[in-house]
């Protein structure tokens, strides 16, 4: 039964909705604040670049988000309010980098009709320090209403909630807030409203419409003692009918801007001027002087405007907009410093721009002013996605349908971390592979060792950036090494079983060597630039440090057991040196930690269980420093390791995979990482101080070495152009030819990893190391499906593009055919004008064993409420082209298709209609009805399994029906009868389905074949509901992990969710057991683990729609549970007191479920 | 609708919008409805329909022959055709039913909280509260006169009172719990024709007597605490809200009791001292209102002086818009009036020509986003613009003078009940006929030309 639900998100919202920039964190900091929907990021601005500071989930989805500042304080307070009616104000802590509530609240009333068009959300702040910007940030989404702005003066805040009311809280002299009250506004078809700056008494201006939908301006005093408006000082009637956007002008010039679709106005009551634009909706603006002289304009088609106030003697005389160039399509724009600004987009990747404003500036080639200085990658909107395995490693991908208009895209979403290999050679029976460098201090690793069962081998990178087979003399050649590593002094070290050689790096000449003792061979050795630990049969561990040309053995004890790995990876202050070495034993299965150059036992840790250690290493990731261990059966242990004391603690044990691993540093932009070599390869790095463990796209590796060479790129550098006074950073990808001036002293570090796999040696760079990985494949228009099929490795998409045809927008829709693998167009089929592709979905049918797409579309004609006609096309893939079979028309907007028992199953409008797939006698195919059900509103979703289907409605939840092959008709069994209005559906196994709704829900629904009455089978019991927070588009079964058949996760199953703020997520069905028991835990964290602004969880994840309002049952908040491992220890210890477990036990429990995904 | 779906999906139409818009297009095209019938038992006028308000499945009418039926909306008895949707009751309970209503039944409602109560009023002069599943009488409540209409409060937390008007000129409340009267409201001059509890407050009932006038009660208080006159009206700006607003009371209460059960004790302590700021409230309104006709005197008997009317004639219908702000009314003077509830103030709006029945109760409908009321007049339906006044659209389908008429807000439909005994449905369109595929139309022997009279 998968009635216990695991909800967990696989990638955080990316949709920017707000941002707005000031001094949060400190006085002196400049600061841009994110909001991703459900999430705050707090970045700061620095030198280099926008810096993150915080990144914190908000019980709620953000309708606004603002900085101000009360009299009196030197810095910033936010406030957020939410969908729910909360609000919050938060200031940051400076001494725990933690957000604190000052003020929280609800301000939600009984009366009044919610401002159902959505909302519009402002920020309006003011700096008393006049150095500073003043900025302003808007989201605007057409149509839209939920409103919260805060005074420029700070006297209050004002809300539009409701329909005809305007709720105000006040700040007293102290800058609390204090009691909310209710103003009436006579105007319902609110617009906009903003505050207006230098007014003696706050004063609001409230863009409207009349009933006979022509849009006024009109201004209103708020007079707090007698707690109503006042008659503002002016009004502007009969504006641009697409007036949608205030933007208040600061002091000394005052007044507003209205921008409309076809003018700009400015008016203050006593001034009036307009200028006419060419037609565009403007969505974001953002302001550039402090004197509100100019601001930047994003429209909806991506460019960027700037609008200029000529003024003379603080009195307005004009306005002018200037083409600046194209951006992402904004959703907010954000002003931040020396002519850069922050692009958020809803539709595309959020941009860090330069807008070169100064006049003088030339436009580039393009005639563009903007350069983007860096992308922050956005899946949202996903409107579509489908789960593929394309490189049948039996790891799921998900490939997106992502963004809109222009910035619609392809997504490829991948767990793991990919390895792009750049080069590779045959080469058998690799034991070992080093890299060195011709210098200590060489950014650049010049030689390769290669170490074999009985012989050495070097490679060297030559001229012409190629590896070739070289020598270093001093090195033993004919012997396996066991270690080699750049020393101190340009040395190198060289460990084989018999000697340790130590060579310069110059000359390549030996320079010293230490032999082991007659009769013992060194068996593991390990080294680092000065100091070198090696173990010899016997339990012998020795240890001698390097000098210039001469090797010291400090130090020789014996253990009572063989040793069978060590490190000595330095983890202190000193990269050349370390304090402490790591040891583990054969026999007792211990892991050691001896003082350096003493040799004393520090600690002595027993792993237990039977396996023995294989490989060891310390080191530090953000400040933190572990142990890490691997045993032969795959599974690594790590430990929090004291360098002062070498104590062991905070034990965990994760499985890797299932051949012994073995472990080694990277370091990736300035980060170390940590590459486990083995069956299953994985990259451990930190995030948040917790270890992070991402798989890698390469099936089986058994060495690794770091390799930085000059030909093998990093994918991605900064480079800081330091010669004008501007910063500019470039975001590079991929490969580039390095063309730097002979007198520039930049050097490039390029990161590559070379590989031993079986029988090859293969060098390759590394992708970010993020958890999931993720490609774009820009389509420059809106993908609105997607499926794949196996049979021909080829993709299709329904995707359409805006067109100008003579002065009239209309849309063009496509259905594309794209390769798998390198995801370019094979072949397009132009749909017809006013045809619009709805469902596409690759099938076979019986009695045919190829494989077709079908694709569903609807005529969408201008004077009709409802499609009243559309085709099913039936298309076979012929070398690699798109070749229609069949065609089928239909009375509606195919919304969905369905594979049904080799027919074809379609949601037509109100209908379920079932074709089967006939043969004529001409030999020609077509499709045929069978039969169908009606009774819906509108089928919108539909899934099948065996012969039920289960029917998502626009607005009356889930049904299932059952098709019967004897009477060769379809049936409804069971209904839902709440009124949910659905945006997608699932089967989550034979009885369970789940469904996401209108008010970004999920429930889960049972069907009662067991109940005694009719009645109650004919009703599909809601067994389970919560409050997702997210609208969720599209469920797909599948899994974003490869699943070993012998973990405990290995079995449960999954189905992947995709939202429009580009949240992928998960949805696990837990056995009973654990479900129980992970409750208990989340019952536990809620009550350790405040939400950000006091927000309530429980109130956050109740089911909530119009009618009503109920708690969470039979979910679980993955994100909550898996926040656990973020908790400091003795909080840990706290709760696993109270859950009557272990500490390590509950920690590997909740790890394996964050394997999940 | 195609187009919403797919802004909604790209995140470009907010998903309330897209509820709207979807909403307002369905209602937009409401037509009688070619799909489904609801066949009624009743012998005599349809005076009174509601669906209950927990699932929006179950249909409850009364009839002036005494009965009352139910039926299930969502779930058709059996198709004709395959196609046409009939509803036949699930059951009736008439004058052969040994407790049932010996007259006419005026009035039924739903108990607000689910489907196993409903409670009928009727000209025997008896409200009775029904067990559903068993179809028997669990209370009855022996009104002084012919019941006119009955309310329940479907916001309320605290209490289980049914509102019942009668040609008494007292408004009395009986509970359910205890089954007794706990209030008797005197001040109408007439008998009440109308009960409607306010959408916002548990505690306010609004009533429409066939004096002509529409009262406020706080059943906390004493007596009346406004009176609605139609001579107060309100051009241009309303008056602003009084300095403690009753909302804010409310929404706190709202909130106290929105906490868990165990929480009652406290939640009953909130709710009294918030009481007492509230009435404060209402007396300074009334203060601001009215004084100057008054004199200083307890608000409860003041108000019982006042002659105040909102309609000349009788009050026939009462509706609160769902936001609390509005109160609709009509009377026997043919007029529909919009107030204001905050102010008292009736909004001057011009329903354009309507012509309502005057002798008998009538039962409004109002919208999802209560944008649109409709109005039985006289056999036919109007839809009008609340704000605007404008006839969106009139319904002809009945025989005789159309006494009621219920929105089911879950569907979009409007249910209609007349003194030509039958109960029509109102829904968008369907397109389940004419999207019928040639060969399918065949297979179930349809043609499009055929009906009845067809050889």
């Amino acid at each position: 039964m998968s009635v216990w639900n695991y909800v967990v998100t696989a990638h955080k919202p990316t949709n920017v909705t707000h941002s707005c920039v000031g001094n949060f964190t400190s006085p002196q900091e400049l600061n841009l604040i994110i909001a991703k929907c459900t999430r705050i990021e707090i970045h700061l601005l620095t030198a280099h670049g926008l810096q993150p500071m915080l990144d914190v989930p908000i019980y709620g989805r953000i309708a606004t988000l603002e900085l101000f500042r009360p009299h009196g304080e030197p810095q910033d307070f936010l406030f957020i309010s939410t969908e729910r009616y909360k609000f919050c104000v938060l200031q940051w802590d400076p001494d725990t980098s933690e957000l604190i509530t000052r003020a929280m609240g609800d301000v939600s009333d009984r009366i009044g009709r919610p401002t159902d068009n959505g909302q519009i959300i402002h920020g309006l702040l003011k700096y008393g320090n006049k150095m500073k910007l003043q900025i302003e940030i808007v989201v605007f989404e057409e149509l839209s209403l939920l409103i919260g702005l805060i005074d420029p003066d700070c006297r209050l805040i004002g809300l539009h909630l409701y329909d005809g009311l305007f709720k105000v809280i006040p700040f007293d002299n102290k800058g609390q807030l204090k009691e909310a009250f209710n103003i009436r506004l006579e105007e319902l078809q609110v617009l906009d409203i903003k505050f207006l700056y230098g007014c003696s008494r706050p004063t609001i201006v409230v863009l409207y419409q009349d009933n006979k939908d022509a849009r006024h301006v009109k201004t209103y005093e708020v007079v707090l003692k007698d707690k109503d408006f006042v008659e503002g000082p002016w009004s502007q009637n009969n504006l641009d009918n697409g007036a949608g956007l205030l933007i208040p002008v600061p002091m000394p010039l005052g007044g507003v801007i209205i921008i409309g679709e076809e003018t700009i106005v400015y008016c203050n009551g006593t001034i009036f001027k307009a200028i006419p634009i060419r037609p565009s909706i403007t969505r974001a603006y953002g302001r550039v002087d402090a004197d509100g002289s100019r601001y930047l304009l994003g429209d909806n088609a991506g460019l960027i405007h700037l609008l200029v106030i000529t003024h003379e003697r603080e009195r307005v005389n004009g306005l002018k907009i200037e083409h600046l160039g194209e951006t992402t399509v904004a959703s907010t724009i954000s002003y931040l410093d020396n002519a850069v600004v922050y692009v958020g987009s809803s539709y595309g990747d959020s941009q860090l721009c330069s807008v070169l404003i100064k006049l003088n500036l030339q436009p580039d080639a393009k005639g563009s002013y903007v350069e983007v200085l860096e992308a922050y990658v956005n899946l949202g909107p996903i409107v579509d996605f489908c789960v593929v395995d394309l490189e049948r490693q039996g790891q799921g991908q998900v490939v997106t349908c992502s963004g809109a208009y222009k910035d619609g895209s392809l997504r490829i979403v991948r767990n793991g971390i990919g390895i792009n290999e750049q080069a590779s050679v045959e080469l058998q029976g690799i034991k070992g592979l080093w890299s060195l460098r011709s210098s200590i201090n060489d950014p650049y690793d010049s030689l390769l060792v290669v170490s074999f069962i009985s012989e050495t081998r070097v490679l060297a990178m030559n001229m012409d950036d190629e590896l070739e087979e070289s020598e270093i003399e001093g090195f033993s050649a004919e012997e396996q090494t066991l270690f080699c590593q750049n020393a101190i002094h340009d040395q190198l070290v060289q460990v084989t079983a018999t000697v340790v050689r130590l060579v310069s790096s110059t000359t390549r000449q030996l320079l010293h060597e230490w032999n082991a003792p007659s009769g013992y061979s060194v068996n593991v050795a390990t080294a680092n630039a000065s100091q070198v630990l090696l173990a010899t049969g016997g339990g012998h561990l020795v240890y001698l440090e390097i000098e210039k040309e001469k090797l010291i053995e400090v130090k020789h004890i014996q253990l009572e057991y063989e040793i069978s790995c060590l490190d000595i990876n330095p983890i202190g202050e000193n990269p050349n040196y370390t304090t402490v070495a790591a040891v583990g034993m054969w026999t007792d299965l211990t892991v050691r930690i001896f003082s350096l150059p003493s040799l004393e036992l520090l600690t002595k840790e027993n792993l237990g269980g039977e396996i023995i250690p294989r490989s060891i290493l310390q080191c530090t990731f953000e400040g933190v420093s572990y142990l890490l261990c691997t045993l032969g059966d795959g599974h690594l242990l790590n430990f929090l390791l004291d360098i002062n004391t070498g104590g062991l603690s905070n034990r965990k044990k994760v499985s890797l995979g299932t051949q012994p691993i073995t472990l080694r540093t990277f370091s990736s932009k300035d980060t170390t990482h940590v590459f486990a070599a083995s069956d299953r390869p994985t990259v451990i790095y930190s995030s948040n101080k917790k270890l992070l463990y991402s798989n890698v796209n390469l099936k089986e590796v058994s060495h690794m070495c770091p390799f930085n060479s000059a030909a093998f790129p990093d994918r991605s550098v900064w480079l800081y152009e330091l010669t004008k006074k501007v910063l500019i950073f470039y975001w590079l990808y991929g490969f580039f030819s390095i063309q730097c001036s002979a007198n520039d002293p930049i050097c490039f570090i390029f990161l590559c990893l070379a590989i031993a796999k079986e029988g090859e040696l293969s060098i390759g760079t590394i992708d970010d190391i993020q958890k999931l990985h993720i490609r774009t494949i820009p389509l420059g228009q809106h993908a609105r499906r997607i499926c794949h099929q196996e049979q021909s490795r080829t993709f299709s998409i329904c995707c359409f593009k805006n067109c100008q045809i003579s002065n009239e927008e209309t849309e063009m829709h496509f259905i594309r055919l794209l390769d798998d693998q390198t995801f370019e167009f094979m072949s397009i089929f132009p749909l017809d004008s006013y045809e619009y592709g709805c469902s596409i979905i690759s099938c076979s049918f019986s009695d045919d064993n190829n494989a077709y797409y079908c694709v569903g579309t609807a005529y969408v004609l201008p004077e009709e409420n409802e499609p009243s006609k559309g085709r099913i096309l039936v298309f076979a893939v012929e070398d690699g082209k798109l070749q229609l079979i069949v065609e089928k028309e239909t009375k509606g907007a195919v919304y969905s298709l369905n594979a049904f028992n080799g027919k074809l199953l379609a949601a037509i409008n109100q209908k379920i209609q079932l074709y089967k797939w006939t043969l004529r006698e001409d030999g020609s195919r077509e499709l045929q009805t069978e039969c169908g059900h009606h009774g819906h509103i509108l089928a919108l979703y539909v899934q099948t399994r065996g012969d039920f289907i289960v029917v998502g409605d626009l607005m009356k939840s889930i049904s299932l029906l059952l098709y019967k092959h004897e009477e060769g008709a379809i049936e409804e069994l069971a209904r839902d009868y709440n009124a949910n209005w659905m945006s997608a559906v699932e089967i989550l196994d034979d009885d369970v389905f789940v469904g996401a709704e209108n008010n970004y829900n999920l429930f889960t629904v049972r069907k009662n074949s067991d109940a005694a009455s009719d009645e109650e089978r004919g009703r599909l019991e809601v067994v389970g509901e919560y409050h997702l927070g997210e609208f969720v588009n599209r469920f797909r079964h599948g899994s974003l992990v490869m699943r070993l058949p012998d973990s405990e996760v290995g079995n449960i199953p999954t189905i992947i969710f995709g939202t429009i703020n580009g949240v992928i997520g998960v949805i696990a069905s837990l056995p009973h057991d654990q479900y129980v028991f992970f409750e208990k835990l989340q019952a536990n964290l809620v009550k350790v683990i405040k939400g950000v602004g006091g927000l309530s969880h429980e109130q956050w994840r109740s089911f909530n729609n119009e009618k009503r309002t109920a708690d969470a049952r039979n979910f679980l908040d993955g994100d909550l549970i898996e926040s656990f491992l973020d908790l400091s220890r003795s909080r840990m210890d706290d709760i696993a007191t109270s859950m009557g477990v272990t500490l390590e036990e509950l920690c590997k429990r909740v790890e394996e479920l964050t394997r999940l995904h | 609708m195609w187009k919403e779906v797919r802004d909604r999906e790209a995140g470009k139409l907010p998903t309330s919008a897209f509820a709207s818009r979807v909403r307002s297009r369905r209602l937009s095209a409401l037509a009688i409805c070619n799909h489904k019938e609801i066949i009624s038992p009743h012998h005599g006028a349809v005076n009174s329909l509601q669906v209950d308000l927990t699932e929006g499945r179950y249909l409850l009418s009364g009839a002036s022959d005494g009965s009352a039926a139910i039926y299930d909306i969502q779930q058709a008895t059996e198709y004709e055709k395959g196609l046409i949707a009939k509803h036949k009751s699930l059951f009736v309970v008439d004058k052969q039913h040994g407790y049932g209503h010996k007259f006419a039944i005026s009035t039924v409602i739903w108990y607000p909280v689910d489907t196993g109560l409903f409670v009928t009023g009727s000209f025997d002069h008896y409200v009775k509260v029904w067990d559903t599943n068993m179809a028997q009488v669990v209370m009855d409540f022996k009104m002084p006169g012919k019941v006119y209409g009955t309310a329940m409060s479907s916001v309320a937390k605290a209490h289980m009172l049914i509102a019942a008007g009668s040609a008494d000129v007292q408004v009395r409340l009986c509970d359910i719990a205890s089954g007794a009267f706990t209030h008797t409201l005197s001040g109408h001059r007439g008998g009440i024709m109308n009960v409607e509890w306010s959408t916002s407050s548990e505690w306010i009932l609004m009533t429409g007597g066939c004096d002509g006038a529409i009262r406020f009660w706080d059943i906390r208080r004493a007596g009346c605490f406004r009176i609605l006159d139609q001579s107060q009206s309100q051009f241009g700006r309303r008056p602003p809200f009084p300095e403690r607003t009753p909302t804010e009371v409310v929404t706190r209460t709202a909130a106290a009791g929105s906490s868990s059960v165990n929480k009652l004790i406290s939640k009953k302590k909130a709710t009294l001292g918030n009481g007492k700021k509230q009435s404060q409230a209402v007396c300074k309104l009334q203060n601001l209102t009215t004084s100057h006709t008054m004199h200083k005197s307890h608000p409860g008997t003041a108000s019982s002086y006042s002659r105040a009317t909102a309609h000349f004639g009788a009050v026939t219908g009462l509706r609160a818009t769902r936001d609390g702000l509005y109160l609709l009314s009509s009377g026997s003077d043919s007029r529909l009036r919009l107030w204001d509830i905050e102010s008292g103030c009736s909004i001057s709006v011009n329903f354009e020509a309507t012509r309502l029945q005057t002798n008998k109760a009538i039962q409004l409908a109002l919208s999802q986003d209560s944008s649109a009321v409709f109005i039985p007049s006289m056999s036919n339906v109007k839809v009008y613009d609340v704000l605007s006044g404008l006839n969106l659209q009139t319904f002809y389908g009945h025989y005789d003078m159309v006494n009621c008429c219920y929105f089911n807000m879950q569907d979009q439909e409007l249910y209609t009940g007349s003194n030509d005994r039958h109960i029509l449905v109102w829904s968008p369109p369907s397109s389940s006929f004419s999207d019928m595929d040639e060969e399918e139309r065949k297979r179930l022997n349809l043609k499009a030309d055929e009906d009845n009279w067809s050889q």
